[in-house]
């Protein structure tokens, strides 16, 4: 292994081992921030089989596997892991179908009021949650009738889709911008319509920029207090409840909760990086 | 079992009078500075003394059922089929075994009334921010019943959006709320509220690291043990109070110049770097994880924290420290006003106030809970957390109503100081 | 639908707008005006509010108020969009380029900690990171820090809390730019700047690093020449072992757009963000977040909190419109180039 030598080195072995410090450097340094990603949830994981004396989960006492036994033990908890579940799910749906199309239209067309559309995407982002929440609180009790008052999970909903259409938009912006127009032109000269281009062509092109959407949109919904907290009404998600156990001390369970949903969506995903590596090993043996 | 002596009280006081003046006489011999720690002697159990127990209050058990509820039958109120009911966090006894709350269960087989129970509460101006709108345009807000503490109570009432209590409906509360609950300036008759539970704020601290402590002074002074792990209380009547007592001010009638001396007091104290943050309950893990060695702290907090590191103490200093009340009210257009007002009435039998406080560890404003705790749960019942000695009681003061005026300018001083 | 798109094509951009921007004109604007109008009130909850247009005042007033969490808002979004960046940007790239089969579990893992509540999460910060916590209990008891030294409730708790939480807005958008880089671009660049670029590199990265590292130094509240010479050294370092030529004319502009979006993503929430602040600092290192949060439902001051909202998000608008133009249009020609 070559020592650090600089200038006089001869370009060859210079950038030889610039190339496999810069290959095993850009690899220590993922695992590192992978690392460092995880570490709070690896916190999370642990002390889900902590044993606390009395109500707080903050200091190690010991081991036990009673709260894994009895993960919804607490009132109020299965119900709120449900409704963020839920939530989560509909407005990323929701919210990603509709940014997409807005994203499409930014990048693709040239229409009047293009510039009018890009502030109101950015707005809503700089505006501060709290301010969100209670601008929209304010209006459905204005309104008064269903289904916006009284409050509910319809009305939580409303708010997750409503903050989350801009960062959908600008996610899959990046992945327009710059998007290889020709290759829907050869497929239009093809003799394939608008239609089957979008799909054939378009939509397996930004369907990275769309899930990687979709992934934010999710973990935004699922992980949002202060506005939900304004729109909730007498409905709890799963945030709401671990803010109001805060009060005194998080139950245990709502680690085991925590470290169950970081499982099933890693397992989610590994499951399907396996498929499509198998998958690509049969497509290159054909 | 806890003896029965106490103190002599004669038979010419009444037996309201004798559990309202702190009851808790039998402590006398207690702690001067009420260090209540992990003390686990055997004191003298509360009140003990009086001959007028009610004989019912013998048995204690969860099903409070036939004896106390004819009364409230015959004020003629018809229970609902449901009650949406918004409380604070692990404010209601919960059995971890059957996972249900029994006097809830209790409630529901002797009424009929499905019991909507959520704990969702978590701050009296976030709350009062998901109710505000509703209530501004006349609108029925969902809930039947929330609890609030006084402050808060005192605005609700004042701005006309909580119903008035139909007292007929509710004898056991008129019959066993105590004494010092009553009277107070913003309901004097209590039509619009009944206290849930009480709290005291004092000093908690971690006594391995900091020694025995009996001042508020200490809050303010620099001191390479606690320098930099020092917590106050985020709420403003607290930590205002508590500053108030440490400079000889009487936080029952606060004035605005009081204002400005305690809030420079305070504001010396974080310049000086002896303060760490401003918190909500947040403190109790900083004392348990040692991030905080000294705190303002909330006596039913201190009784959990306690459990998790006994290594710490809850003391009210001797210049006093604060109590404040969560109280139960009907907010106006609540679908079932006078089941609200059957269950308000059901938690003010002792026996079921009594398996309240044995779960939630904060002071009751059911008069004869204790007798049946002192029999039935005799560590609740010796504990002074929960029943503090009558010196204690003595130096506990409540934090005077402010003017809508007044409140803005002390929010907004001790905003300043926290940092807002 | 594609025929009648077809015969009117300037319909098409409506329409692919309506459903979204109607949500947004609807749950967004109509009481974003209603809140405009509140920062014109004057009067209090008991008394009721009245608008009056004398009471632009209520502007000047709330920022004069709130000047110095203003203030500190700005560099600890600043900070904190910078070291997300510096974590992000090679994050991103290992990921786009050398991921292979695992691109799309490390991408998932970048998000994964972010299906947990962030609560839970702050709480695992508070008790690693704690004065005698898993981190600092170690290096207290072999002598390495002082024993009074902390970590929480100081500035860089907070910046280090915000750069946490919006890691994945700053990694997602620049993977994504980079994903879609032409590796044919990247390798003519790699024959045509054959050469390595080191004193280059080099210089550049002890410039950029001492600076970055002095104005992070100022910030955290710490000794500022440390910061410069420590950051200096790494950026050195950096500059002349893995900076390429092909990396800074080719692919670093190719994925600007993306740390165009990465930047304003994290950098937009991060300036309004009080949590972090209310759970790991201290009575000095509160943020406009914080007051807006205390006026709205603490003090509600309506009127004032509502300007306060509405200065942050003009001031939002311009530092957008100013580094768009600085940057982003740069970043999108080439990009398109």
């Amino acid at each position: 292994m070559a020592t650090v030598t600089p200038a006089p080195a001869t370009p060859s072995s210079v950038q030889r081992l610039a190339r496999r410090l810069d290959g095993s450097a850009l690899y220590v340094f993922t695992g590192l921030a992978v690392l460092y990603l995880l570490l709070p949830v690896a916190v999370i994981v642990l002390f889900s089989f902590n044993d606390p004396a009395g109500k707080s989960n903050f200091v190690w006492q010991g081991f036990t596997l009673k709260y894994w036994l009895d993960p919804l033990g607490v009132p109020g908890l299965p119900q709120a892991v449900f409704l963020s579940l839920v939530i989560a799910f509909v407005s990323t749906i929701v919210a990603t179908a509709l940014g997409t199309l807005i994203g499409l239209a930014l990048v693709r067309y040239d229409f009047r009021l293009q510039g009018a559309t890009n502030a109101l995407i950015f707005i809503p982002m700089a505006t501060p949650e709290i301010v969100l929440g209670a601008s929209l609180l304010t209006m459905f009790v204005s309104i008064g009738g269903p289904p916006f008052f009284p409050l509910s999970a319809v009305t939580i909903l409303i708010a997750h889709i409503m903050f989350n259409i801009s960062y959908v938009v600008v996610t899959v912006r990046a992945r327009l911008e710059g998007f290889p127009r020709h290759l829907e032109e050869a497929a239009m000269d093809l003799g394939a319509n608008e239609w089957t281009t979008f799909w054939k062509v378009t939509f397996p092109l930004i369907l990275p920029g769309i899930v990687a959407a979709g992934l934010l949109a999710f973990s935004l919904s699922i992980d949002d207090f202060v506005i939900t907290n304004f729109t909730a009404g007498k409905t709890q998600t799963f945030p709401m409840f671990i803010y109001a156990k805060y009060r005194i001390g998080i139950p245990v369970q709502v680690n085991v909760i925590g470290t169950l949903i970081f499982i099933i969506a890693v397992g989610t995903v590994g499951v399907t990086t396996l498929a499509r590596i198998r998958a690509d090993a049969r497509a290159r043996r054909r | 079992m806890s003896n029965q002596d106490g103190v002599p009280v004669g038979p010419v006081v009444t037996r309201r009078r004798v559990l309202a003046a702190g009851a808790l006489a039998g402590f006398g011999a207690f702690l001067a500075a009420c260090g209540a720690g992990g003390t686990k002697s055997a004191e003298p159990s509360a009140s003990a003394s009086e001959s007028a127990a009610p004989s019912a209050s013998a048995e204690a058990t969860v099903a409070p059922s036939v004896e106390a509820s004819a009364s409230a039958e015959a004020a003629g109120a018809t229970p609902s089929a449901e009650l949406n009911w918004a409380n604070w966090t692990y404010y209601l006894d919960y059995d971890d075994t059957t996972k249900k709350y029994p006097t809830l269960e209790a409630f529901t087989k002797e009424y009929g009334t499905k019991v909507n129970y959520s704990e969702v509460i978590d701050d009296n101006n976030s709350f009062f921010g998901t109710i505000k709108p509703a209530l501004e345009a006349g609108q029925d807000t969902g809930w039947d019943l929330i609890v609030m503490t006084d402050w808060m109570a005192a605005r609700l009432i004042r701005l006309g959006w909580m119903e008035e209590l139909n007292l007929a409906n509710m004898p056991d509360f008129t019959k066993n709320l105590k004494d010092i609950y009553k009277g107070l300036a913003w309901d004097p008759d209590m039509k619009h509220h009944a206290p849930w539970q009480s709290g005291m704020t004092g000093l908690g601290y971690a006594k391995d690291k900091t020694g025995e402590l009996d001042t508020l002074e200490v809050l303010f002074t620099a001191d390479p043990k606690w320098n930099g792990k020092v917590d106050y209380l985020s709420e403003m009547r607290d930590a205002v109070g508590l500053t108030m007592l440490d400079l000889g001010l009487d936080p029952t009638n606060p004035t605005t110049k009081d204002c400005d001396a305690a809030t420079a007091k305070m504001q010396k104290a974080v310049n000086d770097g002896i303060v760490r943050a401003f918190k909500g309950n947040a403190y109790a893990e900083d004392l348990k994880s040692g991030d905080a060695v000294l705190s303002m702290a909330w006596s039913g907090d201190m009784v959990q924290a306690l459990i998790d590191k006994p290594t710490l103490q809850f003391t009210v200093a001797k210049e006093g420290g604060m109590i404040w009340t969560d109280n139960m009210m009907i907010p106006n257009g609540a679908q079932h006003k006078g089941t609200a007002e059957l269950l308000m009435n059901y938690y003010y039998r002792p026996e079921v106030a009594a398996l309240v406080t044995a779960y939630v560890n904060y002071l009751t404003p059911v008069s004869g809970a204790d007798k049946i705790l002192v029999k039935d749960n005799p560590e609740i019942a010796k504990n002074p957390l929960i029943f503090p000695p009558a010196d204690v009681m003595s130096r506990l003061h409540d934090f005077g109503a402010l003017s809508e005026a007044d409140e803005a300018y002390f929010n907004d001083a001790f905003a300043k100081v926290s940092g807002v | 639908m594609g025929g009648f798109i077809k015969r009117h094509r300037w319909i098409a951009p409506y329409a692919l707008l309506a459903p979204g921007v109607l949500w947004l004109l609807v749950f967004y604007v109509y009481p974003g005006i209603q809140m405009f109008i509140a920062s014109f009130w004057s009067g209090t909850l008991e008394t009721g509010f009245t608008f009056s247009v004398s009471n632009w005042t209520n502007y000047p007033d709330a920022l004069q108020g709130a000047s110095a969490q203003f203030v500190r808002s700005i560099l600890y979004a600043g900070a904190a969009t910078l070291l997300t960046f510096l974590i992000a940007y090679p994050l991103a790239y290992t990921i786009a380029f050398k991921g292979g089969h695992y691109k799309a579990l490390l991408l998932f893992l970048v998000v994964a900690p972010f299906f947990t509540s962030f609560l839970l999460r702050t709480i695992s910060w508070k008790i690693i990171l704690g004065d005698s916590g898993l981190f600092l209990a170690p290096l207290k008891t072999i002598g390495l820090v002082p024993s009074d030294f902390r970590l929480l409730a100081e500035p860089v708790a907070v910046v280090s809390g915000i750069t946490y939480n919006f890691l994945p807005f700053m990694t997602l958008p620049i993977y994504v730019s980079l994903e879609k880089i032409d590796h044919r671009l990247v390798e003519a660049a790699k024959d045509l700047y054959a050469g390595p670029w080191r004193p280059g590199g080099a210089i550049a990265g002890l410039v950029i690093g001492g600076l970055l590292g002095g104005v992070l130094g100022y910030i955290f509240e710490y000794s500022i020449p440390v910061f410069a010479i420590a950051a200096a050294a790494a950026g050195a370092i950096i500059g002349w072992f893995f900076i390429s030529q092909s990396f800074t004319r080719v692919t670093f502009p190719l994925s600007l757009p993306g740390v165009f979006a990465g930047s304003l993503l994290t950098f937009i929430p991060a300036i309004g963000d009080y949590v972090n602040a209310e759970f790991l600092g201290n009575p000095g290192t509160t943020m406009v977040g914080n007051v807006i949060q205390n006026k709205f439902l603490v003090q509600n001051d309506y009127p004032a909190a509502s300007a306060l909202s509405f200065i942050l998000m003009a001031g939002i608008l311009v530092a957008v419109a100013i580094y768009a133009r600085a940057l982003g249009t740069e970043g999108l020609t080439t990009g398109r180039g």
